[in-house]
């Protein structure tokens, strides 16, 4: 196993897409810090000096999940656009397995856009807390423990992209699925139902990482009735979810034939 | 021995039956072509041979076993099987690094297997920016990156251009010249006629001979060319045989169907002066054609008291 994981891991690593993506993810969650950062304190945002409005510039990291998302997706859905399934299943006929390294790999790069998108909130946070001499009121511990929270919900929601891109094999199609359902579905459904919003995939890993019901950048807004999940059940409920369409790939799309 | 046995193979995709029945094998050490027009079922049956696609019924094995349960299939049998099957945005050399560590092959092992398909100077550029041809040299260096004992090429020599096909037939000399077992699939008999030692036609799904060229060479229909001054009284002797082909060419009646000395002991019959008589030697690409366009004209069915593939192609 651990050589077919090398494999997916050299895969990720020989491809523009990759890095392309993570910069994406990283860029993104720094201009999202900027842009709460700089309204903290005017209307509806905390102010930077108190302990929620320093909280909202540093759990910004939903788009480098988002990103990592779209990744797993792309790096398995990718497979049968470019034809490259055949050479895959020539190397590891136990298709099962290569699922298997494709959801391990993917989430080990995964850690790196979680990690990319806390370095950065956390460094355009503090950037801000220091030009204007505020107290950093948000103690370590908690702002580490926001960032292992965007590592792991990165790394989560790519391991469930490669598994949903190894069941949609249409890339584009997976592609913007995804995206509508983090930028809008969920948003629109967790504002219906505030009771079914922590437990939407995307939403649980946001929430990993420290951000509000709603709050992880593309959430639904205005009040909510729920609370976030525990972070251990997020976790485990977003891997559940990936385990579980990982277990639909391995007995429809991987035993498909490759023609 | 038999490297690869194909036993009763049957693919259905939907109601289409892609191969019918299919049996054949390949000895070990031989150079074998995989012939058929194109949607013979050539491609589909190279895919079940290597795992990727299952089969309706019978087997497909090599070494005895099925691909899936080889131990070391990548460094026992390369295989290349489409020129596009390589992600665009990645490097030659990045392509066959992920091969390479599939089998435990090495940068050598890459350089070598660059350098033999004269890849080695665009190794570091994107296989988006490559011709069919590079790709298909591309495919052909990944079935060779491990060394393998088994070679499976279909339709390698897709996209080339002539100097391309004049680089494939030396490279599949070379392979031959090693010991190695080759089964090549192509739609164009001329294409590895100069290299294979048997070939294995298919028509709709369905065997239509397997046998050496020589044997092949042997079913097409000489062409006697003869010389008269009466090609008209000739032409009229020869068409009361039903079996006989003749045309006339000015002096010349060309005769397929019966031998110059049934022509000679005809035209003698009749008293009509011959010349010169010559006979053409037999087209291999003929007689591919005739077998495979004989059986895509009729059906062809198993049992004792129907026409056998061979009989009903000629």
């Amino acid at each position: 196993m651990s050589r077919l994981v090398r494999i997916e891991l050299l895969k990720l690593r020989t491809t523009r897409l990759t890095f392309g993506l993570l910069a994406i993810g990283t860029a993104l969650c720094a201009l999202d810090a900027v842009l709460r950062d700089a309204r903290a304190g005017n209307g509806r945002l905390p102010p930077l000096d108190t302990a929620a409005g320093l909280s909202n510039g540093l759990t910004v990291t939903g788009f480098a999940m988002l990103m990592a998302w779209v990744l797993g997706v792309t790096m398995a859905s990718g497979e049968f656009r470019h034809q490259t399934a055949t050479l895959t299943y020539l190397q590891a006929p136990a298709r099962s397995r290569v699922l298997r390294a494709k959801m391990i790999a993917s989430g080990i790069v995964g850690l790196a856009f979680g990690a990319g998108g806390a370095a950065a909130t956390t460094a355009v946070s503090m950037i801000f807390v220091a030009a204007r001499a505020d107290p950093i009121s948000v103690g370590s511990g908690t702002i580490v423990r926001y960032a292992v929270g965007a590592i792991v919900g990165a790394a989560l929601l790519a391991a469930l992209g490669a598994a949903l891109g190894s069941v949609i094999r249409g890339q584009l199609g997976a592609v913007i699925g995804v995206l509508v359902w983090a930028l809008f579905v969920e948003s629109i459904v967790g504002g219906l139902f505030n009771s079914i919003g922590p437990f939407l995939p995307f939403t649980a890993a946001t929430t990993l990482a420290g951000a509000r019901l709603g709050g992880g950048g593309f959430g639904y807004s205005g009040s909510s009735t729920a609370s976030p999940l525990p972070f251990l059940a997020a976790g485990l409920l977003v891997a559940a979810m990936a385990v579980a369409i990982g277990a639909v790939a391995a007995q429809t799309t991987t035993r498909r034939d490759v023609t | 021995m038999s490297t690869i046995e194909v036993r009763g193979l049957t693919k259905r995709f939907g109601t289409v039956i892609a191969v019918d029945g299919l049996d054949f094998e390949v000895d070990s050490g031989s150079v074998v072509g995989f012939l058929g027009p194109n949607g013979a079922g050539k491609t589909t049956t190279l895919r079940v041979l290597l795992g990727l696609v299952a089969p309706t019924a019978g087997t497909a094995t090599i070494n005895g076993h099925p691909y899936a349960s080889l131990p070391d299939p990548v460094r026992l049998v390369g295989a290349a099987l489409e020129a596009s099957a390589c992600h665009p945005g990645r490097s030659a050399r990045n392509h066959l690094r992920i091969h390479a560590l599939a089998g435990g092959a090495g940068p050598r092992d890459i350089n070598r297997a660059l350098d033999a398909v004269e890849l080695s100077d665009v190794a570091d550029r994107r296989v988006g920016g490559f011709s069919l041809g590079m790709r298909q040299r591309l495919g052909l260096a990944t079935a060779l990156l491990h060394d393998p004992e088994i070679l499976i090429l279909d339709e390698p020599a897709n996209g080339l251009d002539p100097e391309g096909v004049r680089w494939l037939r030396r490279t599949l000399r070379g392979l031959a010249g090693e010991g190695r077992t080759v089964l090549v699939s192509s739609h164009i008999l001329a294409e590895v006629a100069q290299t294979v030692d048997r070939v294995i036609i298919l028509d709709r799904g369905r065997l239509v001979t397997q046998s050496s060229l020589a044997e092949l060479a042997a079913r097409g229909r000489r062409t006697v060319r003869v010389r008269t001054p009466e090609s008209r009284r000739l032409l009229d002797a020869l068409g009361a045989r039903e079996d006989i082909d003749a045309r006339g060419v000015g002096d010349w009646v060309h005769v397929s169907g019966a031998t110059a000395e049934e022509v000679g002991l005809l035209a003698a019959r009749h008293a009509i002066p011959i010349f010169e008589a010559t006979t053409d030697g037999a087209d291999l690409e003929d007689a591919f054609l005739a077998l495979t366009n004989g059986a895509s004209g009729q059906p062809i069915r198993r049992g004792g008291a129907d026409q056998s593939p061979e009989e009903a192609c000629r």
